[in-house]
């Protein structure tokens, strides 16, 4: 039995409705409780800022394609070299950077779970093994099913059900957590080298459109009770005048579920560009916003952008084609059989870029623009928009609007033409900023019952004290002196045990990984679908016996169990 | 203030020295330490160290590598101000992104000398190693500026992704100097092979025999270039057309 206590603490706990008090917090086994003991372990929090543990609700972090972006590009591993020491792994790499890497960095910024944005089902056990390697986070994957040949299917039978029991039967083979859609249909398109360019565009040979797909993977979610919502990255990413698709998207969205929202959409920015080509792209956050904030069963992320290099990386094969030819740089292209596609490239957000310098003003736009911060997460979409290590810096900016108007002044003069940032003086506060960086992602994840993102009595023990002091600083001012607190912790607690303090990991760590089981009746177990058999057998390259992830893939496996509706 | 090193007798000769706190500017303090192999070292333990003169800004220092120096790798890795010579033959990536100051190896350099260079000057009185004036794995941009002068020979993929300053080999060149050359100039006083490959910009002038040379270049006619104080004629090629380029190659007639 060990016990901790946090003496002293200034928490902000959104979900438990603490805005800011001093209180002690106690831990036993891993859990918050009462009240421990006197031989417990004693920290002086000293009034800091502490928080339940970070959690990234999109990012890219392990898997195949992560793992490709490192292999072509080897000049990135020439940045962020840490040598071995102590119980730490040598690191190197700054946009893709080595799984301990990853993992150390998010755990000095006081981040305990991550979801992978992307996880290609056929891919799953590569995955997996890079989720073990990344031990100071508990990890949650999105499953891709934008191409899904038997999804498609289902989806032009018009049959609800049988596109749940696809979903049921992979989520719980390839141990994902969530439906992702990137792209849907297009991927599936790309395979012909043709993309789709509306919602109502059809994918070629399956006689389904985007929007079909859409609105039965939101259906089969709800009846499989999923905890989180269908996770989209919408079609058209990154297309000048994109924001109607994005907001015929949002129309068609139906609110089903009083707990969380209906539907996630992910790096938003990137599909909330106007204008027709790259020449007047301009901003439309606003009109985003507006649909967002009329709609409480929406809930985005910014997708935000930082200046400097970096890698796109993403499901979404087409579009990095496109990326491709303005660049003509490396280029990595990917086809998933029967299921998705993807593509890598590096690229470079330059200041002296009209288009780059609108981008990064769209994303701070819909943080402040959006009303109600449990609707936006804060996320770069790592490392597409940027490597999460800038996460603070985006902190710092949404805090304060004179940070803003400084790095304004560093940027293309026109920017202010075509995007509202600066006329928008909000500044988030520390409640704002816990919401966007752990509270509300809790809520959208659905892992609220498992104790993830708040801090009260049956809580998992997932803690971040940051070398902060609300009551003592205005953050409009000293932006730089938030942006450096929220980047280190003074100690990030994970399950009760201390895994980093300044800045140094001290454990080795073991996280779990966490999937969403749906229990579904007999007739709609694919298990023993003959049809469902037959594809496996006709198309795939593997066999169905072999498809499903062991469970030796996961040493510390948590199973969240659903009853379907079916 | 000069600073001059000779090498102390070793107990594993072959054991490379890691000596990228080698420069000019780190000489201001004391305590620069080495690494021989994967032990890090105090500099006293590995040279006879003698250090002459005061100074009081990088500019004027010199540092002075002697004895078996061949073995010693990256050394002005880095280098702002100042100046190295080395009296002897030097390891692989000698005066790594160096952006001023200037290097001056009386024998042989080894592989990637002035790789990524920003500025300032490296003379090589010897030979090379492959990679001379070169970029690096991944990287798209090589040397970006400053001038290496190699008087003797160089090995295969002298000057790959430069895009700035000058290269100026005397000797003959081995396998593909300048490929995937963006801008600056590359002079080779000798015989090469293949030269240029996938070039998009720059000027590469060959004054001995170019052996293969590519189909992909497009001869726009001739011209007349100065080398070491004689005109010579030259054939005038542009290219690398398979990569839509626009670089020109002189070769003398």
């Amino acid at each position: 039995m060990t016990e901790l206590l946090v003496k002293n603490a200034f928490v902000i706990d959104p979900l438990s409705g603490v805005k800011g008090e001093i209180m002690d917090l106690a831990v036993r086994d891993g859990k918050i409780v009462e009240e421990v003991g006197s031989g417990a372990v004693v920290i002086d929090a000293e009034g800091y800022l502490t928080l339940p543990g970070g959690i990234d609700s999109h990012s890219h972090v392990c898997g195949t394609k992560v793992n490709f972006g490192r292999y072509m590009s080897p000049e990135d591993m020439r940045a962020g070299r840490t040598v071995r020491k102590g119980v730490m792994h040598v690191t190197s790499g700054y946009s893709v950077p080595t799984t301990f890497g990853n993992s150390y960095r998010y755990s000095t910024m006081g981040y305990t779970t991550v979801l992978e944005g992307a996880m290609a089902p056929l891919e799953a056990r590569h995955t997996h093994e890079e989720f073990t390697a990344t031990p100071h986070q508990d990890m949650l994957a999105n499953t891709l099913f934008d191409g899904n040949w038997s999804i498609m299917e289902a989806v032009k039978d018009k049959d609800v059900k049988r596109a749940a029991a696809v979903v049921a039967w992979t989520l719980s083979a390839v141990r994902g957590f969530s439906i992702k859609l990137t792209n849907p249909g297009g991927t599936e398109a790309w395979g012909w080298g043709e993309d789709v360019h509306s919602i109502d565009d059809p994918v070629p040979n399956f006689e389904v459109t985007p929007a079909e797909i859409i609105d039965t993977m939101i259906r089969a979610n709800e009846l499989l009770n999923l905890p989180h919502s269908v996770h989209l990255h919408c079609n058209n990413l990154g297309v000048p005048g994109n924001y109607r698709t994005t907001l015929e998207t949002i129309e068609r969205v139906p609110d089903l579920n009083p707990d969380r929202q209906s539907l996630y959409l992910t790096h938003v920015q990137f599909h909330a560009y106007g204008g027709s080509t790259w020449r007047d792209i301009c901003s439309k956050s606003e009109d985003i916003a507006r649909a967002v904030n009329q709609r409480p069963y929406i809930a985005i992320d910014m997708g935000q952008i930082m200046f400097g290099r970096t890698t796109t990386m993403t499901a979404d094969g087409p579009m990095e084609f496109k990326l491709y030819m303005l660049h003509h740089n490396k280029w990595s292209n990917h086809d998933v059989e029967l299921e998705t596609a993807s593509g890598i490239i590096p690229v470079y957000y330059s200041r002296k870029s009209l288009v780059n310098c609108v981008m990064w003003a769209i994303g701070l736009e819909l943080a402040l623009l959006i009303k109600d911060p449990w609707q936006c997460m804060l996320a770069t979409d790592n490392p597409n928009g940027a490597p999460f290590v800038k996460y603070p810096e985006i902190i710092a900016l949404l805090m304060s609007s004179r940070y803003r108007e400084k790095e304004g002044g560093m940027i293309d003069p026109r920017t202010g033409h075509f995007a509202p940032l600066f006329a928008i003086d909000r500044e988030l506060d520390w409640y704002d900023i816990a919401v966007m960086t752990r509270a509300g992602q809790a809520k959208a994840l659905g892992i609220t019952r498992m104790g993830k993102g708040y801090l009260a009595p049956g809580a998992e023990a997932d803690i971040a004290i940051y070398p902060l002091k609300p009551d003592q600083m205005d953050p409009s001012t000293d932006y730089q002196q938030v942006a450096a607190g929220f980047s280190r912790t003074l100690y990030t607690i994970k399950r009760g045990r201390i895994v980093a303090r300044d800045g140094e990991v001290i454990v080795e760590g073991a996280n779990s990984t966490i999937w969403s089981g749906a229990q579904v009746p007999h007739e709609y177990d694919l298990n023993h679908d003959s049809e469902f058999v037959k594809k496996f057998e006709q198309y795939y390259t593997v066999r169905m016996r072999n498809y499903p992830v062991q469970d030796v893939y996961l040493p510390r496996g948590v199973c969240i169990g659903t009853q379907s509706s079916l | 203030m000069r600073v001059i090193l000779k090498t102390k007798p070793r107990a594993k000769p072959r054991v490379p020295i890691e000596a990228e706190t080698i420069i000019p500017q780190n000489f201001l303090r004391n305590d620069i330490r080495v690494y021989e192999g994967n032990k890090e070292r105090r500099l006293e333990d590995l040279f006879y160290v003698t250090v002459e003169g005061p100074a009081v800004s990088p500019d004027q220092v010199e540092v002075i590598l002697m004895g078996d120096t061949g073995i010693i790798k990256r050394v002005g890795e880095y280098m702002n101000a100042g100046r190295i010579v080395i009296e002897g033959d030097i390891g692989m990536h000698c005066g790594n992104f160096m952006s001023a100051g200037e290097i001056i190896i009386k024998g042989n350099a080894d592989a990637w000398l002035g790789r990524e260079m920003r500025g300032g000057t490296i003379r090589c009185e010897g030979n090379t190693g492959h990679y001379c004036a070169a970029g690096y794995r991944g990287e798209k941009r090589g040397m970006r500026g400053g001038t290496v002068e190699v008087l003797g020979n160089v090995g295969d993929y002298a000057a790959e992704y430069l895009c700035g300053g000058e290269v100026h080999i005397h000797g003959n060149c081995g396998d593909m100097p300048g490929v995937e050359m963006r801008d600056g100039t590359l002079i080779i006083g000798g015989n090469c092979s293949r030269p240029c490959g996938n070039m998009t910009g720059g000027t590469c002038k060959i004054f001995g025999i170019a052996g293969q040379f590519l189909p992909t270049f497009h001869r726009i006619g001739t011209e007349e270039a100065e080398y070491k104080g004689k005109r010579y004629p030259m054939d005038a090629f542009r290219g690398d057309i398979a990569n839509r380029g626009k670089g020109t190659i002189l070769v003398k007639r």
